[in-house]
């Protein structure tokens, strides 16, 4: 980062404007805030996925399938043709619950593998939950997807349902609350097993920490996470969506969110869930309208900005690797005194 | 009091004996050194010791017990019931949706929700075929062996030895170069720190109980080894010379009774390596029985109580530094015969 005073002001209290900003937001209307929403939950899914490939080191790539196994447990547990009918509340948590048990399970036979061959593992993992879920067309009726899913409600109040506000606010504080969770975890004992764990394996090993359980523990709360996330989804979708939605794209976007913002930083997870979604869901949703509004669009699929995703999306991957690893927001969170690498000599 | 104890260790990789039938004792108090031209196999003495790599054939007793996961009846009920639970869950998941059609499908449009009826409809899918009976017992084996690797595999680690009292510091320096000098010394605590997980992720008192004792144990540790200014620096951009000293402070953490040190005055210059050795006999002080690894002839003379000489993996001398410094074995292994 500069030295230059304008930027270190908007480094140090960028947050606290960006939260005023969303909690003024809704009061200007609607349209934006339905918008802003679906970025609080795939905000929260990043933070489940930081958990794992930020804070522990360990390279998902099938976030999207957690999110996935919530947002279809979330559907199972409260959809009209099935007999549990649980109701928000007790639906997210059973979705928590359902997540992290799926993140131990594919922890378990993972456990001794990092970095390309984990990855692979999730990978394949990804692409099995999405075609388990097509072929359980009894449980969740294929790709018809299950609906209609409850709608968040806010335990002791009463709102008419076309009501967004109490929506956009209930999702802002959940969001809040993952933040705090993940920010506190961080800071304690187990955050400093998570990047002891992802630093130096063997040195952490030698400090009477056990891989095998830090890894567990993060795969289950970073899995409860992305679950958690998918159920929101779901719910303010009022449809679990299809399969195929969950799919590696799905999983490369967050991922995407996790990098850009920093990995190993709940700030940047938030800074990356508003651009990658923002970009996607309100830049781009935009131009397009406004494209078509002015004629400029034609049978040209190039003339369709919607359809530059994922162009866009991998440029601003090679423009970042290049330019800047570690992330719009680094994840050091501590001022290093000298700039002057200390390696020398390390290897007498 | 013997602290530590090498019977007959021998350390194999394929066809290379690194560690050749290598057997002595560390008493409590002393300082040891282990000495020896490269390769001699110092180090994986070290890692032998510290369940890194568990020796080929002998054993390394630490206070007198070999460090290692008994097979308790815990752990084989443990092993049954992954068994028997992935059995299950294996069934009924290849089954998933016939189960689904005949429990909640068919009678969904029934009000109230028949429960009882549906749970034995779904009993009745489960008849045993060969749909339901070969997944069941492969799965039961596939969990239930899983299980038993799992413990196997983490029968004897370095983990393990650490909470028995053996810390140690590694030959290349293997810090947390993310983390603060003061959290680097926490992770070094590890051994003695009992908050769950949930006190930290909601800030429960036990965690801030733990937090304020820790950090001011480590902050006392820091201040030891001379950095107590630095606590707040990240560990990879601390000088070299520093992060020799933090990693001696993060092993202190763990309260060991027997720390090693490989090779802690790599790099170091003469005066380095003399507030080194005020430092190793600091240590000695606190009542830590302390085994290093040294090249520095300086320092591994002027502080070590006995010394014990490997070449080719082969204890080849050991004794007081004036007994070690007239031996012929130990002069040829390092100088070469003398010619005629």
């Amino acid at each position: 980062m500069s030295d230059h005073p304008t930027i270190k002001i908007i480094a140090r209290f960028w947050p606290h404007a960006l939260l005023a900003i969303v909690l003024v937001l809704p009061l200007f209307g609607d349209a934006i805030a339905t918008k802003l929403t679906p970025i609080m939950v795939f905000a929260i899914v990043g933070l489940g996925l930081n958990v794992v490939a930020g804070f522990t080191g360990l390279l998902n790539l099938g976030a999207a399938a957690f999110m996935a196994i919530g947002a279809y447990t979330f559907a199972i547990c409260t959809v009209p043709i099935y007999p549990f009918q649980i109701g928000f509340w007790p639906g997210l948590g059973v979705a928590i619950m359902v997540g992290a048990v799926a993140g131990t399970i594919l922890a378990l036979p993972a456990m001794r593998l990092r970095g390309d061959y984990l990855a692979i593992v999730t990978l394949g993992f990804g692409e099995i939950i999405t075609d388990v879920l097509k072929n359980l067309d009894a449980i969740t009726k294929g790709t018809q997807g299950l609906n209609p899913v409850a709608a968040p409600e806010i335990p002791f109040v009463t709102y008419s349902i076309s009501a967004y506000k109490p929506t956009y606010y209930l999702y802002l504080a959940l969001l809040l609350v993952a933040i705090l969770l993940c920010h506190n975890m961080r800071k304690s004992r187990l955050g400093r097993q998570w990047i002891a764990v992802r630093d130096d394996e063997l040195a952490a090993r030698s400090m009477g920490i056990s891989p095998a359980r830090t890894k567990l523990i993060a795969f289950a709360i970073g899995s409860g996470l992305c679950a958690f996330g998918g159920a929101m989804f779901a719910s303010l979708n009022g449809t679990s969506i299809e399969p195929s939605f969950y799919d590696f794209q799905q999983s490369v976007v967050i991922l995407c969110i996790v990098i850009v913002g920093g990995m190993g930083n709940v700030k940047g997870v938030i800074l990356g869930a508003l651009i990658m979604v923002g970009f996607n869901s309100i830049i781009l949703v935009n131009l397009t309208e406004w494209m078509t509004r002015n004629g400029w669009t034609g049978n040209n699929v190039l003339a369709t900005p919607s359809n530059w995703k994922f162009m866009i999306f991998g440029l601003a991957l090679i423009l970042m690797m290049r330019l800047r690893p570690q992330g719009l927001i680094p994840a050091q969170d501590v001022e290093p005194v000298t700039q002057k690498p200390a390696t020398a000599g390390a290897t007498p | 009091m013997t602290v530590l104890e090498l019977d007959q260790v021998t350390l194999r990789f394929g066809g290379l004996t690194a560690v050749n039938n290598v057997s002595f004792r560390v008493e409590k108090g002393d300082i040891v050194a282990v000495i020896g031209p490269n390769g001699a196999g110092k180090t994986s003495l070290f890692n032998t010791i510290t369940g890194i790599y568990p020796p080929t054939t002998g054993r390394v007793l630490i206070n007198h017990a070999v460090v290692e996961q008994p097979a308790t009846l815990q752990n084989k009920i443990q092993w049954t019931i992954i068994g028997v639970v992935t059995a299950i869950a294996v069934t009924l998941a290849l089954n998933a949706n016939a189960i689904w059609d005949a429990a909640i499908n068919a009678h969904a449009i029934t009000s109230p929700f028949p429960w009882g009826q549906a749970f034995n409809d779904a009993c009745r899918v489960l008849t045993p075929s060969a749909w339901t009976i070969i997944p069941g017992l492969v799965g039961g084996f596939v969990g239930a062996s899983g299980a038993w690797n799992a413990w196997r595999t983490a029968r004897c680690s370095p983990d393990l030895v650490t909470r028995v009292g053996v810390a140690r510091t590694f030959q290349n320096i293997r810090l947390f170069r993310e983390l603060s000098a003061r959290d680097n010394v926490l992770v070094g605590m590890e051994p003695k720190l009992h908050s769950r997980a949930w006190d930290g992720a909601f800030r429960l008192p036990p965690h801030f109980r733990e937090q304020t004792e820790a950090c001011a144990k480590a902050d006392e540790l820091l201040a030891f080894v001379n950095l107590g200014e630095v606590a707040d620096v990240s560990a990879g951009s601390l000088p070299y010379g520093h992060q020799r000293r933090l990693e001696i402070a993060r092993a202190l953490a763990s309260q060991p009774s027997l720390l090693l040190l490989d090779e802690p005055a790599a790099g170091m210059n003469p005066t380095e390596s003399a507030s080194l050795m005020l430092l190793i006999r600091k240590i000695r002080e606190l009542g830590i029985t302390v085994l290093l690894i040294e090249h520095d002839m300086k320092v591994v003379m002027g502080i070590s109580d006995r010394i014990v000489v490997l070449h080719y993996g082969n204890k080849i001398a050991e004794g007081t530094p004036a007994e070690i410094r007239e031996n012929p074995a130990v002069i040829e292994a390092y100088l070469g015969k003398e010619a005629g």
